[in-house]
């Protein structure tokens, strides 16, 4: 037993679970001590006083707090999130129409991203002082700098209007064709969102790698490694870049959770049906079902992608492997 | 000298506005009158009601075509690209709006009627409207929009004139401090700050704006106004408890106008009531329960005569601005029905749309959000009903050239008030049309009327609470014949019960719980093509796809259509 207590692995997941359970503390509390409630926003002159107690009762907001959060634990525990406030509808239903397109728009354009950052930032700090790292630096800087509903809409406006070659809104055409058409189509109608976040998003990604490649090629072992006459591809891969993975790895984990919580602005430029704008609204219109399992589930996804992290660098950096002495 | 050169500017001034700054009402379709009983339909075979979210890609898609009708624009440089188009035509209506400024009546200095009145007096409207909105807004006085039936004119207007103001204080005692803040009547201590309440600028850019303009104009009167701008959850929650001294709101109204009752009577003033500046008046209580209880329409002509009098002469609150409904419509298409009160985007256009070229295509209309249910007894969100409204009906509908009632489901109707002891009733008798059909096939007869209005009635469905609660029976004399009796007696109800919309009774009966009822996922007892979702509407509902589009395909069994 004791052995179990002291098991690095054991105490991580004790301390992800008691991390859970502060969240969907906070999540219940947060969310009622916020002003007003579900039916005080509804501001109708034809929805009596009286109408609105009964709206009260039908969302359970009339019960005392210990049975409204009893209630609550036991919907996020059985992952029977309960009805929406706003639709009525099944919380579940609502997350699960919507997660496919966030998780394939945020997912494949962070992919891209990422992957289009790293290998430009490696190239830049490889060659320090040429054009390729000068044009880098300003493609990133602009990159990131640019507010991404600005960059969307002109975006729109050259490629959905001046030259029509790209669908302005929805994940697919009105009528929508059938069978491997409609897959083309979904593929055709995410590629300017997708593309709008690539832009946005390389350059951070290409500036944090540069940097942290630069840190790494002043250090001993790669003059060590150059010294020797190691070719300068395995001197970039295998000693450079694997020496400044740890960094990059805990940056690209820590982002992942940002896949599920929808980009609010991408979805409402190109109307697309996801989870941020879905999460905004709950917010904004006191969903409490609602944006609570939407947080439970991020604050799930979270902790994984932070388990994941710890075992990964131990993966990537042999240093920081668990029971290993130095020698 | 000067007085002529003020006068050459001022008309030069006029002159610039009237060519740049109001709309070119040119560029705008005027009435189009399309004699309402030849109008048979619809035409279109097939309507996709697309979700666009974001402003601009709504404009995008009307100008490439890929929409045909969008409705509801508000901003004005959408509405000076559009309009300047060959390829649309758009159309504006003046709107059920109205947007104010609020007093706390319950606490001085407010409840200083020289201080409202010379405050009213202080507000540049038409520059507000001209240089907020372009002018796409129309600068109002009164309490009850000019689009209103029962829209007043006649009465105490507050033009724009500070020495007026400065004047009605004077008058009243008011003074001047050095520094120029007022000094009330009876002190010798000028004003302290006082807060206007608004939402944020992120929430609300151009409220904010208008509410910063208004506090300037005010601190020029020497009355010293701090903006306090709140995210509108907590602006709410300090308007229901009452702790404000001046905000600025909005209202979206309906054709009736009882619903001065509950924004001036004073039991409306309550936490959460609808009377958030707390006017209390015995002699405006008594007009409006006349307005409230009026027995038939004449006296309720009088009563929003009278109280629209003596709540300019009180002045509780500054009338402001009152938002024109703008829509655009690609001229591709003809048949349009439109007028000064309703814009193109109405059910009797899609009635009677059809392409100017001849060959039948679908039609693509604009839905700025997807519809947050498509079960017509929880739903209430605009977007819910843009669909749900073509696909149920009511009792009595709206003509779209002068708003009043004419017939729908019901041909013709009565109302009579009886008297049982201490108590009146008013009786609504409407006889329906024998022609109609479900879209499923069942013939509609007055039992549908009398199962949807128990049913609301006997579930207290909130959305439809205040409009059956005061139903004591229904009646069904014949199959085509309801008798709907009241508690007491109001002109309100003939629109209260006639606007309902109206169910079948062989779907209501199956459901068992109406909160999570799926009328658009469940399968039609009796035709298995359809769903659950059956009205006797024009158009029937196939398919939704969320975020996406709502499919809906014309009924051709509809009573117009024969």
């Amino acid at each position: 037993m004791i052995k179990l207590i002291k098991n690095y692995w054991f105490r991580r997941i004790v301390g992800s679970l008691v991390v859970l359970l502060v969240v969907l503390i906070l999540n219940f509390f947060l969310f009622r001590i916020m002003p007003g409630d579900p039916v005080s926003t509804i501001i109708d002159p034809h929805f009596s006083p009286q109408a609105k107690q009964h709206l009260r009762a039908q969302f359970g907001l009339d019960l005392p707090l210990y049975q409204q959060f009893y209630l609550y634990v036991k919907s996020l525990v059985t992952f029977n999130f309960g009805q929406s406030f706003l639709s009525q509808k099944p919380v579940w239903e609502e997350l699960r129409t919507r997660i496919p397109n966030t998780v394939f728009l945020l997912g494949t354009a962070f992919m891209l991203s990422a992957l289009l950052g790293i290998w430009l930032g490696v190239k830049a700090a490889q060659k320090r002082g040429s054009a390729l790292e000068k044009v880098v630096l300003l493609a990133g800087s602009i990159s990131f700098s640019f507010p991404s509903f600005f960059v969307q809409l002109v975006l729109l406006m050259i490629f959905g209007w001046a030259i029509p070659i790209f669908p302005i809104r929805g994940s697919l055409s009105v009528p929508p064709p059938s069978g491997m058409a409609a897959l083309w189509d979904f593929l055709w109608h995410m590629t300017l969102p997708i593309f709008s976040l690539v832009l946005l998003g390389f350059g951070s990604w290409a500036i944090y790698v540069r940097n942290l490649m630069i840190k790494t090629f002043s250090e001993d072992y790669i003059l060590l490694a150059r010294a020797k006459g190691l070719p300068e591809n395995k001197i970039l891969w295998g000693h450079a870049f694997r020496a400044s993975l740890p960094p990059i790895v805990t940056m690209f984990l820590l982002a992942l959770p940002g896949i599920l919580s929808g980009a609010v602005i991408t979805e409402t430029v190109f109307s697309l049906h996801g989870v941020g704008k879905f999460l905004l609204d709950s917010i904004l219109g006191h969903d409490y079902p609602a944006a609570g399992a939407a947080f439970y589930l991020l604050a799930i996804i979270t902790i994984i992608c932070n388990l994941t992290a710890d075992f990964a660098y131990g993966l990537v950096d042999p240093r920081i492997r668990l029971g290993r002495k130095m020698e | 000298m000067r007085e002529p050169f003020r006068k050459i500017c001022l008309f030069a001034i006029a002159i610039f506005a009237c060519l740049f700054c109001f709309p070119n009402i040119q560029s705008f379709g005027a009435n189009n009158v399309v004699n309402l009983e030849n109008i048979k339909g619809p035409k279109i075979k097939d309507l996709y009601m697309v979700i666009y979210r974001d402003p601009d890609s709504q404009i995008l898609a009307l100008e490439t075509g890929k929409l045909d009708v969008l409705g509801d624009i508000i901003r004005p440089v959408d509405i000076k690209r559009l309009s300047s188009r060959d390829d649309i035509l758009m159309t504006l209506s003046e709107g059920f709006h109205i947007f104010f400024l609020g007093f706390n009546l319950r606490e001085y200095p407010w409840n200083d009627l020289a201080l409202r009145k010379a405050l009213s007096h202080a507000v540049p409207r038409k520059k507000f409207v001209r240089d907020l909105f372009a002018g796409y807004c129309l600068p109002i006085y009164t309490y009850l929009p000019p689009v209103s039936p029962y829209y007043e004119p006649d009465v105490t207007h507050y033009e724009y004139d500070p020495e007026k103001a400065k004047k009605i204080l004077a008058k009243a005692g008011w003074k001047w401090s050095q520094g120029g803040l007022l000094i009330p009547p009876g002190s010798d201590k000028p004003l302290e700050k006082v807060s206007l309440l608004c939402p944020t600028a992120q929430a609300a850019p151009t409220t904010a704006e208008l509410a910063s303009r208004i506090a300037e104009s005010f601190s020029s009167l020497g009355l010293p106004v701090e903006l306090e701008m709140l995210d509108f959850s907590m602006m709410i929650k300090r308007l229901d408890k009452h702790d404000f001294d001046l905000f600025v709101m909005a209202w979206s109204l309906s054709r009736d106008p009882d619903n001065l009752f509950a924004f001036f009577h004073s039991s409306m003033d309550t936490e959460g009531g609808y009377n958030i500046q707390g006017l209390h008046d015995s002699e405006i209580d008594k007009v409006l329960e006349d307005l409230r209880w009026a027995p038939d329409k004449d006296s309720a002509v009088k009563a929003a005569k009278e109280a629209q009098e003596m709540l300019s002469d009180k002045a509780p609150w500054i009338p402001i601005y009152s938002r024109y409904m703008i829509s655009a419509i690609r001229k591709d298409w003809k048949g349009l029905t439109f007028s000064k009160k309703t814009t193109a985007d109405n059910i009797w256009s899609l009635l009677n749309m059809e392409p100017v070229n001849g060959k039948m295509r679908p039609l693509y209309w604009c839905l700025p959000e997807d519809p947050r249910t498509l079960n017509p007894l929880a739903a209430g969100s605009a977007y819910d009903w843009a669909v749900l409204g073509l696909i149920y009906e009511s009792l009595i509908g709206t003509d779209p050239y002068t708003l009043d009632d004419i017939p729908q489901l019901a041909l013709k109707w009565n109302i009579e008030t009886e008297t049982h002891g201490t108590k009146k009733l008013t009786k609504l008798v409407f006889h329906l049309r024998e022609d109609v059909t479900w879209q499923d096939g069942a013939l509609f007869t007055s039992e549908d009327v009398k199962e949807t209005i128990l049913f609301l009635k006997k579930h207290q469905l909130p959305r439809y609470f205040d409009q059956v609660n005061n139903v004591v029976s229904v009646e069904t004399p014949n199959e085509h014949e309801v008798v709907v009796t009241l508690e007491n007696t109001s002109y309100w109800y003939l629109h209260n019960i006639g606007g309902l919309p109206i169910f079948p009774a062989h779907i209501l009966k199956n459901v068992e719980n109406w909160k999570s009822w799926r009328p658009e996922r469940q399968e039609n007892p009796k035709d298995p093509k359809l769903t659950q979702l059956v009205g006797t509407g024009p158009f029937i509902f196939m398919e939704y796809k969320p975020g996406e589009y709502v499919h809906l395909k014309r009924y051709d069994g509809y009573w117009k259509n024969r």
